[in-house]
């Protein structure tokens, strides 16, 4: 126990120098979605393409939930993109979509905490280092299937993975 | 005429699950249920894939318990091809699953639990979160939280591989070792970790206990069942995480059962209802009786409340002081069978045990960084695929999780069973939900208040319902009030 002697405040000093060497990066590109759930699962395919792109600056995260762990991630980024399967009968499977904040997913939600929306409310609240609502875009994929066991995209989401990773690429100026 | 209730979906929940609420002619409960409408399917979709895959794809089940799915597949690979996990990668699993037990129940308390208390049962469901939280407490409660939950992200991030399904599981090993610069982090963010779990009790000591009408909630037969509890202990019957012997402890707090994982088919049966796909598991030697509490009932609960109540001690200093304050509280230390503390019931204690686990589980993060050896770089063995049985269990925050897994010559499995925590708890939610319910409604008459504390007496078991269906979802929840004579809607809440 003698640790618990250290005093608060040398505590709170080497834990900020913990965090300096943590990995940031002012662009960030999160994929939301279940591997195993055919459509669902285009976001991590996005997120994997664009990495072996080389793109200069960006961080990139694959995510199966949202919420509290989304306001996590996105602190100290400056602008934040969230690729994710939509569901919308407007549109044709395979449609490459950019929505601002407002269209974020029901899976940038998690039951278990709250919505992204909530999450970002409450790390302003907290004065965290939040990138602005107009630099929080969605690039969502319109989904075929959603609900079946498999691995693999449908075909025609399949062909949208390159698109969504060029919508990524010209959100970011690239 | 019999209407009928349903709070659909329930809200703060993981997973997606259904309240239906009967009520008869003059407006009282004839009956209540908690309904899984989700189909399992995880199981099935695992036969004929190679064994060493289950870590990286049952941690899939769910984006809030994954570490608990992960280390449970682990051990139970270990085990069907018949290898001993290395003592370094050992301790790196243990020190990532009470990493975990910190952050899960810091998330439970302050985003779904403790609103209830926080911010009052009967205050508007708007103000009923974590923000509403941070508001009673003030700002630098939320930035502790969130603060807790990243450190204890970033540590599993770093060891896990990924933040949120992490992937460092090798059978009898883990991927990475740690650092002595790691080594050096992560202790500090141990201590954050005790010193936030002190903060938190007293929260709870000063916001719940200092609140006569809290503490008299806290103490409501409203939220009070007499059922036997289990969960996991090691050699010293102290409560254990990652491993250990299931025990279970009667109404009175009598040890009825002491056995390894590996034999819970000898000790557990599952009911089957038709309005549910939860199964509803019980005490072999008891049998089903129904939806019924006491002694002779087969019902159980693997809660945190319930692994305090089959705990003799907790091994680590703080912790032991706040078990004891505990049952001091409730009059029950030293008061049961055999000088063993009386079992304490009154549900909603759970989310004070939850607290003190939250303390446990980062002394023990403590003791494994202080271990001589945690840097130890001999993580990874060679291990070949096998026919075999692989059982092994582990306390999810929300309760006993096991998986079963059997393979062919080659690796691949033939058979997986997985029980969870939530599944487990099955029964004593229904039970708490009727007692609620017949409690809070009378002549027709309810509110949202009153709805909410129906809500109350499942929520504090932290049920997650796409880890007991092993469904992959949305997790919305819904009730219903219902009449008993023709099922007509009444009233509805719907949440998401």
């Amino acid at each position: 126990m003698v640790c618990l002697l250290i005093s608060c405040c040398v505590v709170e000093k080497l834990l900020k120098g913990c965090w300096c060497w943590m990995l940031t990066a002012e662009k960030l590109v999160i994929g939301l979605g279940s591997p195993f759930l055919a459509d669902d699962s285009v976001g991590l395919h996005v997120v994997r393409q664009l990495q072996t792109k080389g793109l200069p600056g960006v961080r990139f995260v694959e995510s199966h939930a949202g919420g509290l762990l989304l306001l996590e991630e996105m602190e100290g980024a400056k602008q934040v993109i969230i690729v994710d399967a939509m569901q919308d009968e407007q549109h044709q499977p395979g449609e490459v979509l950019i929505l601002g904040i407002n269209g974020s997913s029901q899976n940038a939600s998690c039951s278990h905490d709250c919505s992204l929306h909530q999450a970002l409310n409450i790390g302003r609240t907290l004065s965290m280092e939040l990138p602005a609502d107009d630099a929080i875009h969605l690039v969502a994929v319109v989904a075929k299937d959603l609900t079946s066991f498999s691995q693999q995209l449908t075909p025609d989401v399949e062909a949208a993975v390159e698109p969504a990773c060029k919508a990524v690429q010209r959100l970011f100026g690239f | 005429m019999t209407r009928r209730i349903t709070i659909d979906p329930i809200t703060r929940l993981e997973g997606h699950g259904k309240i239906e609420i009967f009520l008869d002619d003059a407006g009282e409960v004839s009956s209540a249920y908690f309904q899984i409408p989700e189909l399992r399917g995880f199981e099935s979709f695992c036969v004929g894939r190679p064994a060493e895959e289950m870590p990286g794809i049952t941690n899939r089940i769910c984006g809030v318990c994954p570490e608990a799915h992960h280390m449970a597949a682990a051990k139970a690979v270990d085990q069907a091809f018949g290898v001993t996990c290395l003592p370094a990668a050992r301790r790196i699993r243990e020190l990532i699953y009470h990493a975990f037990m910190v952050v899960d129940h810091t998330t439970h308390f302050y985003c779904l639990g403790g609103p209830d208390f926080i911010v009052g049962p009967d205050a508007p469901p708007e103000e009923r979160n974590i923000l509403g939280v941070i508001r009673k407490l003030g700002l630098d409660s939320g930035k502790k939280v969130i603060d807790c939950r990243k450190r204890n992200h970033e540590l599993i991030k770093q060891l896990g591989g990924r933040g949120i399904h992490l992937c460092g599981a090798l059978p009898g090993g883990w991927s990475v070792p740690v650092t002595k610069e790691q080594q050096a982090v992560f202790r500090l963010f141990a201590v954050e970790n005790i010193n936030f779990a002190q903060f938190s009790l007293k929260a709870f000591e000063n916001l719940v206990l200092g609140n006569k009408t809290y503490y008299d909630l806290l103490f409501s037969d409203t939220y009070y069942h007499e059922t036997h509890s289990m969960g996991s202990v090691n050699s010293q019957n102290s409560s254990s995480y990652y491993d250990g012997m299931i025990r279970v402890v009667d109404t009175k707090g009598r040890q009825i059962a002491l056995y390894n994982p590996a034999d819970y088919q000898q000790h557990i049966a599952e009911r089957v209802e038709p309005w549910s796909y939860l199964k509803f598991p019980y005490l072999k030697q008891l049998g089903w009786h129904g939806f019924v509490d006491g002694q002779q009932s087969g019902i159980y609960m693997t809660t945190p409340l319930a692994r305090l109540n089959v705990s003799d001690c907790l091994d680590t200093a703080l912790a032991q002081a706040e078990f004891e304050k505990f049952y001091d509280c409730f009059d029950a230390r030293g008061k049961g069978e055999g000088g063993r503390n009386r079992p304490v019931h009154y549900r909603l204690a759970t989310h004070w045990a939850r607290l003190i686990e939250v303390l446990h589980a980062a002394e023990k993060m403590l003791e494994l960084l202080d271990h001589p050896e945690i840097c130890d770089p001999h993580v990874r063995q060679s291990v070949e695929p096998g026919a075999g049985v692989g059982i092994a269990s582990v306390e999810a925050p929300r309760g006993t999780l096991t998986h079963h897994y059997e393979t062919d010559d080659h690796g691949i499995l033939t058979r997986v069973n997985m029980i969870v925590g939530t599944t487990n708890n099955n029964a004593p939610i229904s039970l708490s939900i009727m007692k609620a319910a017949k409690g809070l409604i009378h002549n027709g008459h309810f509110t949202q208040g009153i709805l909410n504390q129906v809500e109350m007496a499942f929520r504090l078991y932290d049920p997650c319902c796409s880890c007991a269906t092993h469904a992959l979802g949305k997790s919305p929840l819904e009730l219903n009030l219902r009449r008993q004579s023709d099922g007509v809607l009444v009233d509805q809440l719907l949440r998401c």
